[in-house]
């Protein structure tokens, strides 16, 4: 080129198109995408689940030479119809990491711990953890499994753990997030079985959202609120005025853990106002009688009284679900996670029976779930179920799993596991020696985090599967088994509408990476149970013992034919039996007919009195201590989302506690000082983010950050044994 | 006992020759290595392409066209109309996938993101306010990046009104970063240039929602057609955004609505987040070095009026040395300043608007002259001695464009409306910077001759001049300390208004640099000085002279570049309502 040449004078002088330019060039994508930059122009996609939450959006993945280099919502898919959170956006970009684990890491010293080969690594896993056994019993391994997983590994790891191995004792992180909706749902509905689809949350014209902020943590949850066209009622019942609380149009800021209470004396209300579907009752329950008797004791005073309520805000929820023709009750991680959750879920449970709100569009006692297998987790995690929803206690059930396993009956342990906070006890009483811990980050998230901290030094081997080796768990791990992520592996999940949707290998694990199926695998041969998992050959082989073991029961799947069927029908909820003839509707729930899976039929009105807040605010520590999701773009360890740039920008990168003006003022604490909260337990240092939008006396620390299980007071649910992470005592000081 | 690992479905491409021969029985170490590197192997295999790829028409309509006909304009924009981006707050619910879907399908590098979304907070405990703020360009109808850019690397489209960057033009200066109220425009170093939201153009033109506009979930985001009377006239009465910059400096078009009002004491949540930023050190360099320069010149002629060209005229050509070095310093440090300096010629392009480009022909003009009137102060001595004539119009010349080009740099930061860079305190510091350093230069230039030349014009020079100059710069010094320091005043205001910011950065993350800045000012412009003045009768052994007046020197310089780090470091940049940091 000639300088002389005056267009490219011009040009040097005023450049308007060059390289930089071009760096930023769009064109039409293709494959029903709309324009996409040019350098990342696919030349095929795919669809696939996201990795993160329940809500289990699909999407779309722009491949080149088949590698992912973009992901962007699937527009037809009946859950996210065409949305996706932050962090379904950046999915890709979290695999991308220094921190990933790259090779099998044995510990050598404390802090140090030195790469090896996979062999070297399986010999160490499969000697240990059998000199455990040998000396201590079988028993004394246990494993802490996930709701992250494809539910084909869930299935392997429980079947190798239990049956091949021996082991007696495994639990998931399922039981910090899902554990109360499953007990309240087995012991109302006789099974777990959440009986929405998410077409509900845009036809229903009354919402209760209760203990949740799906604008936070199930966004796309609420973009289906956002469509409905019926002008909803939203109701939020919420101790802070959360974003879901800000877009309701009542919202019940009651005392924190008096939802119970609320929920007996709004039965009561309805009960006298005759606001019943006594037909419904009739027909299809059972227990109302003695549900109507219990609730008496909870007249509007008390109710008042407990839970700081006026009495207007009480008979308006009362008089919207009286006069709702669609009502249904929405509720996550607020109820869960309670010394009461199961009671309070059962709660909300008998609201819908006894007004007949449930089994038809825009209905039902709706758990939103938090993880993106937690159903996968909770039917085939071989921990608190025996495989497909069965029993471990029930000698037909072992039977019939072992027969479609082909494994002798006796491998099948005819005892229930112990939860996770009981395996926790059990390392600390010297009865839990060796912990296999897989695709989860108990140093970071159990609840009372000095004390399981201690207790995970006691072991004498504990092995961490992961894909990123510096999570806190990892850093008490003897041995890290590298592991690859969602997207570098095959399989599916169900998410929390029962939607079986599918996982794909998209991207290459780095370094020595393997998928979680793979490393099942390998053990098995290591341990010297491969024998019995020579069928267990890929995850769609497992996916058809999967649907073998469904057969018969509520979440029976087995008229899926393969992996491709998903992804040709936008995912399948079940049930889904083979009996069915016809292509399975994109939008089914459950209870049409007002048969339950009790043997009778019939739903059951479960109650129980309150009980007392197990560390109520006292003198010394005068603060009750919320804790909960920060932001959309933080997932609850952090392990994937603090490696995306991009998600990093979107929340406070360090901890802060949120405080009323009124007791700032009373403290003299300015805004973004760094104070100092403290329980019985432990104490953190945080940023005062001064807000109305907690109450005075309350203060909330999201769960993303390290510390904040410091804090918390390990209480659980006595029937789900859930931890009760959102209300403990605490104080505040400004040194 | 066989386990066969080639099972039906696994994938073909590493074939049957190996897989199908591995046979495991018991735990037989060599075959079990075999299967590790099966599967390590099978793990950097593809198979979605293969298996799952989905087929699309070619032609057909982006998917996505569904949910956001009804979000962007059927038509373009008639005349003294534009496009805007409008966004309900009432439907924005703070998950900022927006942020998100601009990153990815805009193809934007790892850390850069072209959308924010803040957060406002305030009311009362029965009805606080929690409402987040999604915010990107605002495509204002009088662009401050525009106007600023001495590249004249931004266009305004005539028709759409989108302000969109033009990369390649960009020489990487970031006076847009100053000059944006909103904090849109982002710097790359590595790439060298600024890039910012264009309305994602490329998509509208064809029909297509901005990536924004299709990824949020709850459609809060649309680009709508705006009247420009309109625009005008809004921002006038009403503030666009509560605790959003004021309006009417460049017309911002994007509308916010709500149906919720807005309580009193809604603030942002970063509200009491102060953070020190970037502190430009080349443009420390470049400004504290060009107000040298410029205030040797002025001082030198200051010193001809009042003693008399005669008397000066030993030190004029040291004096004029000196001064032209740091000119041409401060001139090599701003294009250091510059991302992609092989493009320094461009900067002058935007002399009709932009003050840069005029302080960048200023400077230019005055460093030409500055270096003739140096060259005129060697020449002029015995072999063109009729040159000497030219040389007071020269110095006159020099200095006026001197003074030209420090009233360009003073504009450059008035023009981005920071309270921290008005008019009145920028001309000060700036003004006093030239003076105090000038008087400073001349001071040590002068002693230097004293020290090194022992003819009797110089002794008697200095001892007219030494005392005069060490005067009147302890009178600028504690003139202009005095100054600096009254920004301290705010620290006792309620408000948190920006001033207040800049002396709480100041006195907080930044106080040792404002401690030694301080330091320096009072031991080079009041100490040494006074020293000097005390020391006047008993002359100081050349030694100790030595040592104190380049310390003298040292010590000032120091201080106004810590002065000028201090400018940029706590100015308090306005900004959209962002997060808690």
């Amino acid at each position: 080129m000639s300088l002389m040449d005056p267009s490219n004078l011009g040009a040097l002088i005023h450049q308007k198109e060059g390289h930089l330019t071009r760096e930023l060039l769009l064109s039409p994508g293709g494959f029903g995408l709309g324009k996409v930059p040019d350098k990342n122009l696919p030349d095929s996609t795919t669809q696939m689940v996201c990795g993160f939450c329940g809500t289990g959006c699909n999407l779309n993945i722009h491949l080149k030479e088949g590698e992912a280099v973009c992901v962007s919502p699937t527009t037809e898919y009946p859950v996210n119809l065409g949305m996706a959170c932050p962090k379904g956006w950046e999915a890709l970009s979290v695999l991308d990491s220094p921190h990933r684990a790259i090779s099998p890491l044995v510990k050598k010293s404390p802090n140090h711990w030195e790469p090896v080969d996979w062999d070297t690594a399986l010999s160490l896993f499969t000697r240990k953890l059998k000199g455990i056994q040998q000396q201590h019993g079988a028993d004394s391994v246990a494993f802490l499994s996930t709701g992250q997983m494809v539910t084909e590994e869930m299935t392997f790891l429980g079947a190798l753990a239990k049956f091949g191995m021996g082991m007696q004792h495994g639990d998931g992180n399922t039981r910090q997030c899902m554990a109360s909706a499953v007990t309240a749902y087995k012991q109302s509905f006789g099974f777990d079985s959440p009986p929405f689809t998410y077409q509900d949350l845009e036809e229903s014209d009354v919402l209760v959202f209760v203990g949740a902020n799906p604008c936070i943590a199930h966004p796309i949850m609420w973009e289906r609120v956002m469509r409905n066209p019926h002008a909803p009622e939203i109701i939020a019942v919420d101790p802070r005025k959360t974003e879901t609380a800000m877009q309701s149009s009542l919202h019940l800021q009651i005392y924190p853990k008096s939802d119970l209470p609320l929920f007996y004396g709004i039965a009561g209300i309805l009960i006298e106002q005759g606001a019943l579907d006594e037909n419904y009752i009739e027909q299809h329950t059972e227990g109302f009688q003695e549900f109507a008797e219990h609730v008496a004791a909870y007249p509007l005073e008390r109710v008042i009284a407990e839970t700081g309520l006026s009495q207007a805000a009480i008979e308006k929820f009362a008089d919207l679900i009286k006069s709702g023709k669609r009502v249904s009750f929405w509720w996550t991680m607020g109820v869960n996670q309670s010394y009461q959750g199961v009671r309070t879920a059962q709660a909300l449970i008998n609201l819908a029976l006894m007004t007949g709100n449930i089994g038809r569009p825009g209905t039902g006692a709706n758990s939103i779930t938090g993880q993106c297998n937690a159903m996968g987790s909770r039917l085939f995690s071989n921990t608190t179920n025996l495989l497909g929803g069965h029993d471990f206690l029930n000698a037909e059930h072992r039977d019939k799993v072992a027969r479609t396993l082909s494994i002798p009956t006796d491998r099948i342990p005819d005892q229930n596991s112990w939860p996770y906070h009981k395996i926790i006890e059990g390392i600390l009483a010297g009865k839990i020696k060796g912990l296999w811990v897989i695709c989860t980050n108990p140093a970071h998230s159990w609840i009372n985090q000095g004390q399981v901290r201690d207790i995970l030094e006691r072991l004498d081997f504990l092995v961490v599967q992961d894909m990123y080796h510096n999570t806190e768990t990892a850093k008490f791990a003897d041995l890290i088994l590298p592991a690859a992520g969602w997207g570098e592996k095959e399989g599916t999940f169900i998410n929390a509408e029962r939607r079986i949707g599918r996982v794909k290998r998209v991207k290459r694990a780095p370094g020595q990476a393997l998928s979680d199926f793979s490393i099942f695998k390998l053990i098995a041969q290591y341990w010297g149970c491969g024998e019995m998992f020579a069928n267990w050959t890929t995850p769609e082989a497992v996916f058809q013992l999967m649907k073998e073991l469904s057969k018969g029961q509520p979440c029976d799947f087995s008229g899926i034919e393969n992996y491709s069927e998903i992804d040709e029908q936008g995912g399948i909820q079940w049930p889904f039996p083979d009996t069915e003839t016809q292509p399975p509707e994109p939008q089914r729930r459950l209870f049409a007919d007002g048969e339950y899976f009790h043997q009778n039929g019939r739903a059951r009105f479960i109650f129980s009195e309150p009980a007392k807040m197990p560390e109520p605010p006292n003198d010394q520590y005068p603060f009750i201590l919320l804790t909960g999701r920060g932001t959309a773009s933080q997932w609850h360890t952090q392990t994937r989302t603090r490696n995306s740039d991009v998600l990093r920008k979107l929340y406070p990168e360090r901890i802060y506690v949120e405080m009323n003006p009124q007791d700032a003022r009373a403290y003299s604490i300015h805004p973004n000082d760094w104070i100092m909260v403290e329980s019985q337990r432990g104490r953190l240092k945080a940023r005062a983010f001064i807000t109305q939008s907690v109450q005075p006396g309350q203060l909330f620390i999201p769960m993303h950050y390290e510390e904040t299980n410091q804090l918390t007071d390990a209480v659980f649910d006595p029937h789900s044994s859930q931890p009760s992470y959102k209300c403990c005592a605490v104080k505040v000081s400004t040194n | 006992m066989n386990f066969d690992v080639d099972g039906p479905d696994l994938n073909q491409s590493y074939g049957s020759d190996n897989a199908s021969s591995v046979a495991l029985r018991g735990t037989a170490p060599a075959q079990e290595f075999d299967l590790i590197s099966l599967l390590l192997k099978e793990q950097q295999t593809l198979t979605a392409v293969d298996q799952f790829a989905k087929r699309y028409d070619a032609n057909q309509l982006p998917a996505q066209s569904r949910y956001y006909a009804d979000l962007i304009p059927a038509a373009l924009p008639q005349s003294g109309e534009q496009y805007a981006f409008g966004v309900d707050l009432d439907r924005c619910s703070g998950c900022k996938a927006c942020v998100t879907a601009c990153h990815s399908l805009n193809g934007l590098d790892e850390n850069e993101t072209w959308r924010d979304v803040g957060l406002l907070t305030g009311g009362t405990n029965q009805d606080p306010i929690y409402q987040h703020v999604t915010t990107a360009c605002h495509h204002c109808l009088d662009p401050g990046c525009m106007q600023a850019c001495p590249v004249n690397a931004y266009e305004k489209d005539p028709v759409t009104g989108i302000v969109r960057h033009l990369d390649d033009q960009c020489f990487g200066c970031q006076y847009c970063t100053l000059a944006c109220p909103y904090d849109v425009p982002k710097y790359h170093s590595k790439k060298g240039i600024v890039r910012k939201c264009d309305m994602c153009s490329q998509r509208l033109s064809d029909g297509e929602a901005p990536a924004c506009v299709q990824a949020c979930p709850h459609q809060a985001i649309s680009i709508n057609i705006v009247n420009k009377e309109q625009v005008i006239a809004d921002s006038e009465i009403d503030p666009f955004l509560p605790a959003a910059p004021d309006p009417q400096h460049t017309y911002p078009t994007t509308t916010y609505k709500s149906r919720k009002p807005f309580p009193r004491n809604t603030i942002p949540a970063d509200y009491y987040s102060a953070s020190p930023q970037h502190a430009h050190m080349p443009l420390v360099i470049m400004l504290v070095l060009t107000q040298l320069s410029v205030g040797a010149f002025l001082t030198s002629l200051a010193l001809e009026y009042f003693l008399s060209a005669a008397t000066t005229d030993v030190m004029t050509r040291m004096s004029a040395t000196f001064a032209l070095f740091f000119g041409l310093v401060a001139l090599g440090a701003s294009t250091l300043h510059l991302g992609r300096p092989q493009y320094a010629f461009r900067g002058i392009l935007g002399l009709k608007h932009s003050w840069l480009s005029r302080e960048i022909l200023a400077f230019g003009v005055f460093s030409n002259t500055a270096m003739a009137y140096a060259l005129l102060t060697w020449l002029s001595g015995e072999s063109f001695a009729d040159l000497k004539a030219w040389q007071p119009l020269a110095g006159q010349v020099v200095g006026l464009t001197g003074i030209v080009g420090i009233f360009c740099s003073i504009m450059i930061y008035v023009f981005t409306k920071r309270e921290f860079w008005n008019f009145e305190s920028t001309m000060i510091k700036f003004g006093l910077t030239a003076v105090l350093l000038g008087i400073t230069s001349t001071l040590f230039t002068l002693y230097l001759l004293g020290i090194f030349s022992h003819s009797a014009e110089s002794q008697l020079l200095v001892a007219q001049a030494g005392p005069l100059l060490a005067k009147a710069l302890i009178v600028t010094a504690v003139c202009k300390l005095t100054f600096e320091a009254s920004i301290f005043r705010y620290l006792l205001r309620r408000q948190n208004s920006p001033l207040k910011r800049s002396a709480l950065l100041m006195s907080g993350e930044l106080s040792n640099i404002t401690l030694a800045r301080f330091a320096c000012g009072i031991l080079g412009g009041i100490l040494m000085p006074a020293f000097l003045l005390n020391h006047q009768a008993q002359p100081l052994h050349t030694l100790s002279l030595l040592i104190i007046v380049s310390f003298l020197f040292v010590a000032n310089l120091a201080g106004e570049l810590l002065e000028r780090y201090l400018f940029f470091s706590a100015v308090a940049a306005p900004r959209m309502p962002g997060v808690l940091r």
